[in-house]
C-alpha cells in the first residue's frame, strides 16, 4: 500500500504535463464538437418544425437513429467505415465530427423544445402588434428560448468534455488515450487512471455547478 | 452477432439494477437527517458523475488487480459495477428530485400518525415517487443500453466488441458497423417509443 503511495507522489510531476496536453486536446475536441452539434442541431430543429412532411421525415430520421445508436459506434463508422469508401479523416478530425453529428441529433431536441416552449399568444401578440416575423423571432422569442436552452445546452458541453474519452479508442491524442500508452509503459494503471479522474473532476465540477447556477437566476427573475 | 446483442442485453440489465439499487439508497440517504452522511453521499455522487465513464471502468478492470490481485474482475462484472455504480449516481439526483416532489407534509402526516420512518418512506413516499421518476428512469435505460457500447473497450463481451472483431477480420467494415448500429437501434427504438408513451399516460393521470 505504501508502494502505491510512494509510486504515486514521485512520478505524479513527470506524468501531469504529459496527460494535462492530453486535456487540452479533449477541450479542442468538445469545443469543435460543440459548435457543430449547436449549427446543425438548430438547422434540424428548424426543419422538425416545418410544414414540408418531407423535411420534417428526414430531420425526424436523423434525430431518432443518431440517438437510438452508441456514439462509439458512430464515431467507428466515421472512422473505420468512411476509409473503406475512400475517404480517410484524422482521429481528431472523425472525433469531432462523430461526437458533433450525435450531440446534434441530441440538441436539435432541446432547441425544438425551447423554441416551443414560448406561448403562441406572445407571437401573436407581436403580431398583432405591427411585427415584422423577423422582429418577433429577434427581440421576443429567441431572447426567451436562449434563457430555457442555456441550462440544458452547458449540460450537454460538460457531458461531451467526458465524452471525449472515447475518441481515445479511434487513437485521437487525448487525455484517456495517453493515460493508456503511459500505463502500458510503467504499469501503474490505478495510480495514472486515478490522476486522469482527478484532472476531469477538477475541470467537470466547477463546469456543472456554474450549470447549475444558471438554472437559479431564471427563477428569481420571474419575481 | 445476434448472441452478442443478447449479452449486451444482459449487461444493461445486470448494470440497471445494480444502479438503482445505488440510486435509490443515495437519494434515501442524501433526503435523511443526518448531515453528515448526506455530505459524504453527495461526494460520491459528484465523483461518480463528474468523470467519464471509460475512465471509471479502466480504474476497476485495470487499476484495482494492480493495487491487490483479489481485485481481478472480468471484464463483464468491471463493466456492471462501473456501469452500475456511475448509473447510481446519475439515478440518485433523480430518485432524489422525485422524494422531494412529494409534498412534506405526507411525511410529517405519516409520521405524527404513528409510522416508523421506514414505514413511511416505504408506504408513502416510495410508491408516490416512482410514478415521478418512471420517465426519467426509462431515459436513462436507454442511455445505459448504449453506453455498454463503451464496454467493449475494456474487451466486455457485447455487440459492439463482437462488431469489432468480425470488422477486423473483415474486408466489409462498414457493413458490419452497420448492422450493428440496426440491431443497437432495433433495441432502443422500442424502448424510446416506451418512455414516450409513459411519459404522456403519466402526465393525463396526474391532473
Amino acid at each position: 500500500m505504501t508502494n502505491f503511495f510512494e509510486t504515486l507522489f514521485r512520478v505524479l510531476p513527470s506524468f501531469l504535463p504529459f496527460l494535462l496536453e492530453g486535456a487540452k486536446v479533449a477541450v479542442q475536441i468538445a469545443f469543435g464538437a460543440l459548435i457543430i452539434a449547436i449549427v446543425l442541431g438548430l438547422f434540424l430543429a428548424i426543419m422538425l418544425v416545418m410544414r414540408i412532411k418531407v423535411v420534417r421525415f428526414l430531420a425526424r430520421s436523423y434525430v431518432e437513429i443518431m440517438r437510438g445508436t452508441p456514439a462509439l459506434l458512430q464515431l467507428f463508422i466515421i472512422y473505420f467505415g468512411l476509409s473503406d469508401i475512400g475517404l480517410s479523416l484524422s482521429p481528431m478530425a472523425a472525433a469531432i465530427i462523430g461526437l458533433g453529428a450525435n450531440g446534434s441529433a441530441y440538441l436539435a431536441e432541446v432547441f425544438r423544445a425551447g423554441i416551443g416552449a414560448i406561448d403562441k399568444g406572445q407571437k401573436e401578440a407581436a403580431a398583432s402588434l405591427g411585427l415584422p416575423p423577423i422582429e418577433v423571432m429577434r427581440f421576443i422569442i429567441l431572447p426567451q428560448a436562449i434563457r430555457i436552452m442555456l441550462p440544458p445546452l452547458v449540460n450537454y458541453a460538460v457531458q461531451l468534455l467526458k465524452d471525449t474519452t472515447l475518441a481515445s479508442s479511434v487513437a485521437a491524442p487525448e487525455m484517456m488515450f495517453r493515460a493508456r500508452n503511459l500505463v502500458m509503459e510503467t504499469y501503474l494503471s490505478m495510480q495514472i487512471y486515478l490522476l486522469v479522474a482527478c484532472i476531469y473532476l477538477t475541470i467537470c465540477i466547477p463546469l456543472s455547478r456554474l450549470a447549475s447556477r444558471l438554472h437559479k437566476p431564471n427563477r428569481g427573475a420571474a419575481h | 452477432m445476434l448472441w452478442a446483442a443478447g449479452e449486451t442485453l444482459k449487461l444493461t440489465g445486470v448494470s440497471f439494477l445494480l444502479a438503482v439499487f445505488v440510486g435509490s439508497l443515495l437519494a434515501i440517504i442524501r433526503t435523511s437527517g443526518s448531515s453528515f452522511f448526506r455530505s459524504t453521499a453527495l461526494v460520491f455522487i459528484e465523483v461518480g458523475r463528474g468523470t467519464p465513464a471509460l475512465v471509471i471502468l479502466f480504474m476497476i478492470y485495470f487499476g484495482l488487480p494492480a493495487v491487490s490481485p483479489n481485485l481481478q474482475f472480468s471484464s463483464f462484472a468491471a463493466a456492471v459495477i462501473g456501469l452500475g455504480l456511475q448509473g447510481g449516481t446519475i439515478l440518485a439526483e433523480t430518485f432524489r428530485a422525485g422524494i422531494e416532489a412529494i409534498d412534506v407534509g405526507q411525511r410529517e402526516a405519516s409520521l405524527s400518525l404513528g409510522l416508523t420512518p421506514t414505514q413511511t418512506m416505504a408506504d408513502v413516499i416510495a410508491p408516490q415517487a416512482i410514478r415521478i421518476v418512471l420517465p426519467p428512469t426509462g431515459n436513462y435505460i436507454i442511455g445505459l443500453l448504449k453506453d455498454t457500447a463503451i464496454a467493449s473497450i475494456i474487451a466486455a463481451p457485447e455487440l459492439m466488441l463482437r462488431a469489432k472483431d468480425l470488422a477486423s477480420s473483415s474486408f466489409m467494415p462498414m457493413h458490419l458497423y452497420v448492422l450493428a448500429g440496426l440491431i443497437y437501434f432495433a433495441m432502443s427504438y422500442p424502448l424510446s417509443l416506451l418512455v414516450r408513451r409513459m411519459e404522456v399516460a403519466l402526465s393525463k393521470g396526474r391532473a
